[in-house]
């Protein structure tokens, strides 16, 4: 069996004093492409943003490993540099600052933690046209300001390349087709298949099975009331999609 | 305030020169430094110059303020001017005193009390006259070297653009040495722009954090005549930039913009006043901000429209970015308009770094203050990109 990526244990979270995640465990090992799936509402995005260490998403309990190390003492930016990466349901609009600016900013970063040499403009422009045209994202989208006024489909092709561009151990997608009509969704499927190889894995985060025809997990998950309720194959999240998850939801 | 106001040997002493510091030292005792007081100075308040030993700059020749482009450029240290260019086509460069008939005419010397000063003070400055099309920006470059003592200097020129002529102005003010003392750099420019002339008027005010520099642009601008300026304001402990606009005539043209970046404790102001008093006039400023520290920004700006400047256009933009809890922003717009049919806007907003978009940047890797300067960047650019002249734009894009 492959090593251990991402040990989660007992993990407890709040969000404004109010507890999301409860005694969530998981287990995700090198090479793995797993599923959680649940009903709205449920804090499957909260899960992810605890991962990532966003500001507000306060850690009450338990602990994370990545890579054997203490993931929960990381910054945000140590986590990614780590090599951690959030595909975002809503990624953020950042007025002035042109794609290819911000890329160059994040892939020096995390070169640089890496200690391999920083590229140099050439070398950056030829790695990010390379990839761009793969997620047929063009010269004149890579510099407008990133995401801002790109329509639902573009931002989360401009996610992709993103993640194709840094190369992340664990890449999180966090419902990455919400928005998304069949052929965005195959183009974004196809740049995460593209990445699966032995050691990097995968959490994709979805209410709908319809990605799961595209990227197919190795594992899937029920998340109900802060924690896995279920666990199982591919084929479980067939199951969800003609039952539903009324029969994981607790009656209130 | 005696201080202030010593005994100078002129170098040059006319009769038509006596009168007008004469005047001008009558209009300054009138008024007095600016107080808590006084409305046009209630948010910048010049509190060191008072009961302080200042003393005249001395004489030093040193240059410096080095740009990565092709210019014209006097050399001024102190107050004193170093040196001057060649003889450039389309330009004439004079001393200030030989524009004896030009002076005080283009503001109200009883509303101006650094204006009025300045006039008492008035041997050193340059008398510009801008006859054609400039190839190259004309740098009036003004070094400081502060020493044991507190000095001041007064600097006045006179910018006249004839008929259809065109020029780029930047004004550069730096310091060189170590940051040992305060002083007072006070500088007047009165600009005429004639019928159907340009003049792009750019300025960097760099000076040491212990500096107290207050700047009037007086500028009146005749029929399709076209004044575009910027001021990136980033040293200095009290610095007062104040542009008074006249547009006199129909298809008269103002773009004043600006932004600020500081930290500490200085306080940065800019001050602006847009007359129009014409039909078919317009204006339009911006002005950003990034305030730390213990820091204050002010924005002031007026908008007056007369009665018969129909058909007229004015807008104005504030935004401060405040990057500490201690930091402050004082903010009055005014718009006075006595015309109908006129176009006038005016805005203020002021927040702080974008929380989400922080975090989006830090989760691709970006540390904390790299993020944040990249936001800061971006903010900042959003004004320096109007200026229309690449090179120089690009050349403010690396100075703040």
């Amino acid at each position: 069996m492959n090593a251990p990526l991402l040990e989660i244990e007992d993990l407890c979270a709040e969000v404004g004093g109010k507890s999301i995640i409860k005694d969530f465990n998981l287990t995700i090992n090198e090479g793995e492409v797993h599923a959680i799936m649940g009903p709205n509402g449920a804090g499957k995005s909260t899960l992810s943003y605890v991962l990532c260490g966003k500001p507000g998403y306060k850690v009450t309990g338990g602990s994370v490993k990545f890579k054997g190390k203490d993931l929960l003492s990381m910054s945000v930016e140590e986590r990614a540099r780590e090599g951690i990466f959030l595909i975002m349901q809503y990624p953020v609009e950042i007025p002035g600052v042109p794609s290819t600016t911000f890329l160059k900013h994040a892939v020096n970063a995390i070169r640089q933690h890496r200690r391999q040499p920083e590229l140099d403009t050439m070398e950056f422009l030829k790695l990010v046209r390379e990839e761009g045209r793969k997620l047929g994202i063009d010269n004149e989208m890579l510099k407008r300001a990133i995401n801002v006024g790109f329509s639902g489909g573009e931002k989360k092709r401009m996610e992709a390349l993103e993640m194709s561009i840094l190369k992340p151990d664990f890449a999180i997608l966090d419902e990455a087709d919400s928005g998304l009509d069949i052929d965005a969704m195959k183009i974004v499927a196809e740049s995460v298949n593209r990445l699966r190889n032995e050691q990097r894995s995968m959490l994709i985060i979805t209410h709908f099975q319809r990605l799961l025809n595209y990227v197919v997990p190795d594992f899937v998950h029920v998340f109900a009331d802060g924690h896995i309720v279920k666990s199982g194959h591919k084929e479980l999240a067939q199951e969800l999609e003609q039952n539903g998850y009324a029969e994981y939801v607790r009656e209130k | 305030m005696d201080n202030l106001v010593q005994n100078i040997n002129y170098q040059n002493n006319s009769a038509e020169l006596q009168k007008y510091r004469k005047d001008s030292l009558l209009a300054f005792q009138k008024q007095g430094l600016p107080t808590a007081k006084t409305e046009a100075w209630k948010y910048t308040r010049i509190r060191d110059l008072k009961n302080d030993d200042y003393q005249p700059a001395p004489q030093v020749n040193k240059t410096g303020g080095k740009v990565p482009f092709t210019a014209e450029i006097i050399e001024i240290c102190n107050g004193y001017i170093v040196s001057m260019p060649k003889t450039v086509s389309g330009i004439n460069i004079k001393p200030i005193t030989e524009a004896a008939q030009y002076l005080g005419q283009t503001y109200k010397a009883e509303e101006y009390p650094f204006a009025a000063l300045n006039g008492y003070y008035l041997d050193r400055g340059l008398f510009i006259e801008i006859t054609g099309d400039l190839k190259y920006p004309l740098i009036l470059n003004y070094n400081m070297v502060p020493e044991d003592k507190d000095y001041f200097y007064h600097f006045r020129n006179v910018i006249i653009c004839r008929q259809g002529a065109k020029a780029e102005i930047i004004e550069q003010f730096n310091y060189q040495g170590e940051l040992k003392s305060r002083y007072l750099a006070n500088i007047v420019n009165e600009i005429r722009l004639e019928d159907k002339s340009v003049l792009c008027h750019y300025k960097y005010q760099n000076e040491a954090f212990k500096a107290n520099h207050i700047a009037l642009n007086a500028v009146q601008i005749a029929k399709d005549g076209k004044y575009e300026s910027f001021c990136l304001q980033k040293g200095a402990n009290i610095a007062r930039n104040e542009t008074f606009v006249s547009l006199n005539d129909e298809g008269a043209e103002a773009v004043v913009n600006g932004a600020y970046i500081m930290n500490g404790w200085a306080t940065l102001d800019t001050t602006t006043d847009i007359y129009h008093l014409k039909p078919h006039t317009k204006s339009s400023q911006i002005v950003k901000g990034v305030v730390g520290g213990e820091a204050k920004g002010v924005f002031q700006g007026r908008i007056h429209i007369a009665p018969d400047a129909v058909a007229t256009s004015g807008t104005q933009l504030h935004k401060a970015l405040l990057l500490s809890d201690t930091a402050e922003i004082d903010v009055k717009p005014e718009l006075e308009i006595f015309a109908d049919d006129v176009k006038c806007s005016h805005g203020a907003a002021s927040g702080e770094l974008d929380k989400e978009q922080l975090f989006y940047m830090r989760s691709r890797g970006i540390g904390e203050d790299e993020a944040k300067q990249i936001l800061i960047d971006a903010y900042l650019n959003d004004v320096i990109n109007q200026i229309s002249d690449e090179t120089i734009k690009e050349w403010f894009k690396s100075l703040k």
